[in-house]
């Protein structure tokens, strides 16, 4: 009953799985184990220091002071070796609980959502009703049935056990039904092993830290509810436990006597101690959460952005990036985009080309500012010469200028296919608030009927407007995406992998939207992709990126027929041709040695 | 439409279930209640008519021989009727009547205070979640505190600090025993102000776990693509916090309201207690303190049947604020 | 010679609309063989049921009707227990398919052990090695210290390890960055030549088909509509679905060409028939049902 912390932090090392599994080091989980330590301190070892707490003194209510430290009850019992013997009896009702219902919540959320079929939806069902039932009227029900001289701790512990595993197991279930749909447990399966092999060995350590989580959680909720059934009077009998503390406390008139050292010591243990466990939750939350982690933050060295804004030298060139690198200020600060300079024509569709983790993604979002901490712009400029006159150091903008800026001159078109459309609200509302926003004077029938232009444009029926993105397809969300990026006749379009997900037919429409609204609308376009070929046939220009660098720059043309750099050659030696020579790719030959590269790192801020 | 019907589907289930279990309780549990509660009313000097006895044995059990469907169906059909039987404790009302007169009390109570707390709860959790990493959100793990501290004690704290040593409030009760209850303005001003104290614990106690929802599912959905898309539109801050990011991370806490729920409700029987509020809290511990099975069963069905209507409405509410619930399909 | 014969394969999957049931058919009567040595690609889009497929070969579903036969070299039937050690799979994803908790060494001694086969460290390091990888250095790591390519090289040597003579993997390379692809299909090759492998090969993309696979099936709405060998069915595509899959896929020498393609167009090429370069004709399979 002693270590709580043994289960989350005490893990065998030496076994690197284990530790990926550990909470990392953070203030609030040395507070959590802190708690934890110190009050499970005064109920193992406490008792035995004590003396007997029921001894009656013949001195009454005495507040404290002298030989007893938190004074005594009214019939002189001592406060302090009361608590530590309540202490104890409430962390073992606490232990006993959290083992039951981690154990049916296990057996009815991993096992149910691992058969399938029947047996899941009748222990899912199960589990759900359990759920709606409210736990503690059953309880204090059940305790009422069963006679005061029956009323042991064990039974206590499994009618709290069989009222509060639920909640658990609906958590279990929502993670198991993930897991077993993994590519690595068909593979278990593939090799030929067991079920039970593959739900122990495979599955469950990956739900440990889960496990962890809802284990505490029930010990949390154990204690609680243990204290409030003594404290009803309706807890084990001969027990004593913090509850049954505040019960004779209450009973005693001990708030009417202004004994606040009868009553408040039991509750704040009570709470410091689910305060302990929770904090410790915060910790194991992380784990399985990583996106909840605290971004390491470093102080702010301020940018020394030397360049100032680029002046237009032409007045066809709409878009200068000049010298502009980008660093995530982790530890040890990762440069991203490494002097990059640019320029965009207006009309001309420039392509940026690179494997993942050569930086294009952050090179695109930096143009815009949308790059988040802790990435940052180190040195370099971004000048938006626009179409009025006028040249624009976006890098400068205020935050108010900034929201002005974006999308009005210069729109973003993401992986549509992905999660880029707001899935709660309709198609109209997402595209109405860009007029709404940008254009206060349009009237509603004005907006109506832009917002209808625009779908027409890309060829979506106006009937769309009111739907969801879920009832869309993922060609049909690309094309709102394009839509949305054209509502305010912007000069420059950023797209990221505008249709990599979609297959290939899909694909093809779009590029041919995209390539018929470029020649009648006139706007530039920074294509981002890992596709070389399809940017030789798309592009005007072409950038090709490798670990945060252009290594070569040249026109569509030029790069097809003579590739300068070894990169780009090898890049576009990947991609066999349909109906060409094999390319690098001899199946009767020696294999290619992989590139070597380096990754731009996954900032937990989710950066892509 | 879908979701509509296996929502309902659901809750009739629940509410059979609910229905069973307190039919098989009494039945499996040692002693026999019946006699108790015969020879409690006898001692009450209460007459023992057999349409009485008989409407206990059907809830709590009967050694007469009748098989154990017939008194199921029976005991179904005396609840579809309403009748629940008649209260030892306050012989001779029926349960129903003490129940309804209790029951208004505790709903307004823990009604409007899972309310305040929810609405607190979240608009606190958006906040601290969008500003992550500030000195606000450092704050968060200290609500933990809040969320662990037992709810009677929180009440017994208040009392001692704000009725004995401050007297802001009074220290027990619904309203003013001067008063007679009513539709008045001076009565409800006074169950008001009688409230207040039990409604504050109830608050205090359950925020932080909205709260740390919320900001959890805040960090989350501020990741999300579709917020990024919010901020390359160029859309002012406020609007990407409520309709981009909250909109979508207050689908889980209401998803989840069903488990919080439990706890708030676990909690208020015993604030009850402690404040010695009219409702059906204290009425449910004097049951049980006076061996009163019927009316403690009672309470606990209208308990269960109010705490699934609740979920009821949060599960139909959910459909309308998350359209992809309403795809057929 | 171990061969691999798929014939009539269906697979229904029942959904749940309304208060209906009802009935999708994935697969749809599709038949082939693969021979030691040969490599055949399964060529569709998303949704064309050619995963559902692989997934079948492996024995992680159950076909509706149709029959899956494995013959062994000396002519017989290979029974159901000993299928998993002669026919294995290499998934899309190698992000997914390692399990993240566990080693590398857990991942190849345990099909090692599960076929009966000596799976101690030096074993493990071999089997690494065969897909050159450094064993020693890579054994005791777990899946994330690896990169991509990396990870998809243990999973293919994961489905060696049982001795397994039919291999089907599943989009192997789409996962992977451009220029380690081919490193990995290379590989896969040389293993095919030097363990004289009966390869499944499933893909979207038709170039690596092409260079990769012997025979080439493509597959639209659950049915194939055409078969043959690998050049003649993408050089000279007869079934009009084809024939837009080969125009759709980027060609820098077409440089500002606007291919017109219409999803419209897709719907209209249908699945009623279906071109056998081998037979050179058509087949009339008729409409599908919806």
């Amino acid at each position: 009953m002693t270590n709580l912390s043994a289960v989350t932090v005490e893990a065998p090392r030496g076994r690197a799985g284990w530790r990926s599994m550990l909470p990392r080091w953070s203030p609030k989980l040395g507070v959590g184990l802190g708690l934890i330590g110190v009050i499970t301190f005064i109920g193992v070892i406490g008792p035995l220091l004590v003396g007997d707490p029921n001894t009656i003194r013949d001195l009454g209510l005495t507040g404290p002071g002298g030989e007893f430290w938190l004074g005594t009850t009214q019939t002189g019992q001592d406060i302090v070796a009361q608590l530590a013997h309540a202490t104890r009896g409430s962390l073992y009702i606490g232990l006993l609980v959290g083992v039951m219902a981690t154990a049916l919540s296990a057996l009815f959320g991993i096992v149910g959502s691992y058969i399938g079929g029947y047996v899941d939806e009748g222990f899912s069902l199960f589990s759900n009703v359990m759920l709606v039932i409210p736990g503690l009227p059953l309880v204090i029900v059940i305790s009422a049935f069963v006679p005061a001289d029956q009323r042991g701790s064990w039974t206590i512990a499994v009618v709290l056990a069989i009222t509060g595993w639920a909640a658990s197991a609906r958590v279990l279930r929502a993670q198991t039904l993930s897991l077993r749909n993994r590519d690595y447990v068909a593979a278990a399966k593939v090799s030929g092993e067991k079920p039970w092999r593959v739900i122990t060995v495979e599955i469950l350590p990956n739900l440990l830290p889960l496990l962890a989580s809802q284990f505490v959680f029930s010990v949390i909720y154990a204690i609680l509810s243990e204290a409030g059934l003594s404290f009803l009077g309706l807890g084990a009998s001969n027990s004593s436990t913090l509850g049954t503390m505040l019960y004779y406390a209450q009973n005693g008139f001990a708030l009417q006597r202004d004994a606040w050292w009868w009553f408040v010591p039991p509750g704040l243990i009570i709470a410091l101690f689910g305060c302990g466990l929770a904090l410790v939750n915060f910790s194991i939350d992380e784990i399985i959460n990583p996106k909840l982690r605290d971004i390491p933050r470093r102080d702010k060295a301020e940018a020394e952005r030397a360049p100032a804004p680029v002046k237009r030298t032409d007045d066809d060139v709409v878009l200068t990036v000049n010298d502009l690198s980008v660093v995530y200020q982790v530890e040890k600060p990762v440069h991203a985009v490494k002097d990059v300079s640019l320029t965009l024509r207006r009309g001309e569709i420039l392509g940026l080309a690179g494997e993942s983790g050569c930086g294009k993604t952050t090179l695109a979002y930096a143009v815009n500012r949308l790059h988040r901490p802790p990435a940052e712009v180190t040195t370099g400029s971004v000048t938006f010469h626009d179409r009025e006159g006028g040249d624009i150091d976006v890098l400068a903008l205020t935050p108010g200028e900034l929201r002005a800026f974006r999308w009005s001159k210069l729109s973003m078109v993401f992986q549509g296919a992905m999660n880029a459309l707001n899935p709660v609200i309709t198609i109209r509302a997402q595209l109405d608030d860009v007029l709404t926003t940008h254009r206060p004077e349009m009237t509603k029938a004005q907006r109506k009927a832009k917002c209808e232009e625009v779908l027409k444009l890309v060829g979506v029926d106006v009937r769309r407007l009111s739907s969801f993105p879920h009832e869309l397809s993922g060609g049909m969300r690309q094309r709102v995406m394009i839509a949305m990026a054209l509502l305010l006749d912007p000069q420059v379009m950023i797209m990221d992998e505008p249709t990599t997900a979609l297959d290939v037919v899909v694909q093809r429409g779009i590029l041919r939207e995209i390539l018929r609204l470029r020649d009648e609308i006139g706007f530039a376009v920074l294509f981002i992709t890992h596709d070389l070929p399809l940017l030789l046939e798309l592009a005007d220009r072409i950038a090709v990126m490798k670990e945060g660098e252009v290594v070569e720059y040249a026109t569509a043309q030029d790069m097809f027929e003579q590739p300068a750099h070894p990169y780009t050659r090898q890049l576009l030696d990947s991609f066999p041709s349909l109906t060409g020579e094999r390319g690098s790719f001899v199946r009767s030959g020696e294999e290619m040695t992989p590139v070597k590269r380096s990754g731009e790192p996954t900032s937990p801020g989710g950066v892509r | 439409m879908r979701y509509y019907a296996r929502k309902f589907a659901f809750y009739l289930v629940a509410l059979w279930a609910a229905l069973t279990l307190n039919f098989f309780i009494p039945r499996l549990m040692p002693g026999n209640p019946v006699d108790i509660l015969m020879a409690k009313l006898a001692q009450r000097g209460g007459t023992v008519d057999p349409s009485a006895r008989r409407a206990y044995e059907l809830l709590l059990g009967t050694n007469s021989g009748e098989s154990l469907i017939q008194q199921y169906f029976a005991y179904l059909g005396n609840m579809f009727r309403g009748d629940l039987g008649i209260s030892v404790s306050s012989f001779p009302t029926p349960v129903s009547q003490i129940i309804a007169e209790a029951l208004p009390w505790t709903l307004m109570l823990v009604g409007i205070a899972t309310f305040l707390s929810f609405a607190f709860g979240i608009v606190l959790g958006t906040f601290v979640g969008w500003r992550r990493g500030t000195w606000l959100d450092s704050l968060v793990p200290a609500t933990t505190v809040l969320a662990a501290v037992p709810y009677f004690w929180l009440a017994l704290i208040l009392v001692a600090v704000l009725s004995s040593a401050l007297g802001w409030f009074p220290l027990q009760g619904g309203y003013d025993v001067v008063l007679w209850p009513g539709w008045n303005a001076e009565f409800i001003g006074s169950a008001i102000y009688y409230g207040t104290l039990p409604a504050l614990t109830i608050v205090i106690s359950s925020v932080g776990g909205w709260l740390l929802g919320m900001r959890n599912m805040m960090v989350s959905a501020t990741a999300e693509d579709y917020v990024l898309t919010a901020k390359a539109k160029g859309l002012r801050d406020s609007r990407i916090m409520i309709k981009y990011a909250a909109r979508n991370a207050v689908l889980p806490s209401v998803a989840g309201f069903a488990i919080s729920l439990g706890f708030v409700v676990a909690g208020s029987i015993i604030t009850e207690q402690v404040f010695s509020y009219p409702g059906i809290g204290s009425k449910l511990l004097q049951a049980v303190q006076n061996n009163d099975y019927a009316l403690m069963q009672g309470i606990f069905l209208v308990i269960t049947v109010a705490v699934l209507g609740a979920n009821l409405v949060v599960d139909l509410l959910y459909a309308v604020i998350d359209p992809r619930t309403r795809v057929s399909g | 010679m171990t061969t691999l014969e798929a014939r009539d394969l269906v697979k229904d999957f029942h959904v749940r609309v309304g208060l209906r049931r009802v009935r999708l058919r994935a697969v749809d009567n599709v038949s082939f063989t693969l021979t030691p040595g040969r490599t055949v690609a399964l060529v569709g889009e998303s949704g064309s049921g050619k995963s559902t497929i692989a997934r079948m070969i492996a024995r992680l579903e159950k076909p509706s009707a149709g029959a899956i036969t494995l013959t062994s070299p000396d002519g017989r039937r290979v029974p159901d227990r000993a299928y998993r050690d002669n026919v294995q799979m290499v998934f899309q994803d190698p992000f997914a398919s390692l399990n993240p908790f566990h080693t590398i060494e857990h991942h190849l001694a345990r099909p090692l052990k599960l076929h009966g086969k000596p799976h101690g460290w030096e074993e493990v390091v071999q089997l690494l090695e065969r897909v050159s990888l450094p064993g020693r250095d890579i054994a005791g790591r777990r899946p994330h210290e690896l990169s991509g390519g990396q990870r998809q090289r243990v999973a293919i040597a994961r489905a060696l390890a049982p001795g397994a003579k039919v291999v089907v993997a599943d989009e192997p390379v789409s996962m992977l960055d451009v220029s380690i692809r081919l490193g990995v299909l290379n590989l896969m090759a040389r293993l095919q030549r030097e363990e004289n492998l009966a390869v499944l090969y499933i893909t979207h993309d038709l170039a690596t088909a092409r260079h990769f696979s012997d025979d080439i099936l493509v597959l639209y709405k659950g049915r194939v509509v055409e078969r043959g060998p690998a050049d003649e069915v993408i050089l000279n595509p007869q079934h009009p679905y084809t024939k837009i899959l080969a125009s759709a896929a980027p060609n820098p020498e077409a440089r500002g060409r606007a291919v017109e393609i219409d999803p419209a167009d897709v719907e209209r090429a249908g699945a009623a028939a279906a071109y056998d370069h081998n037979t050179g004709a058509w087949e009339e399979v008729g409409e599908v049902a919806t």
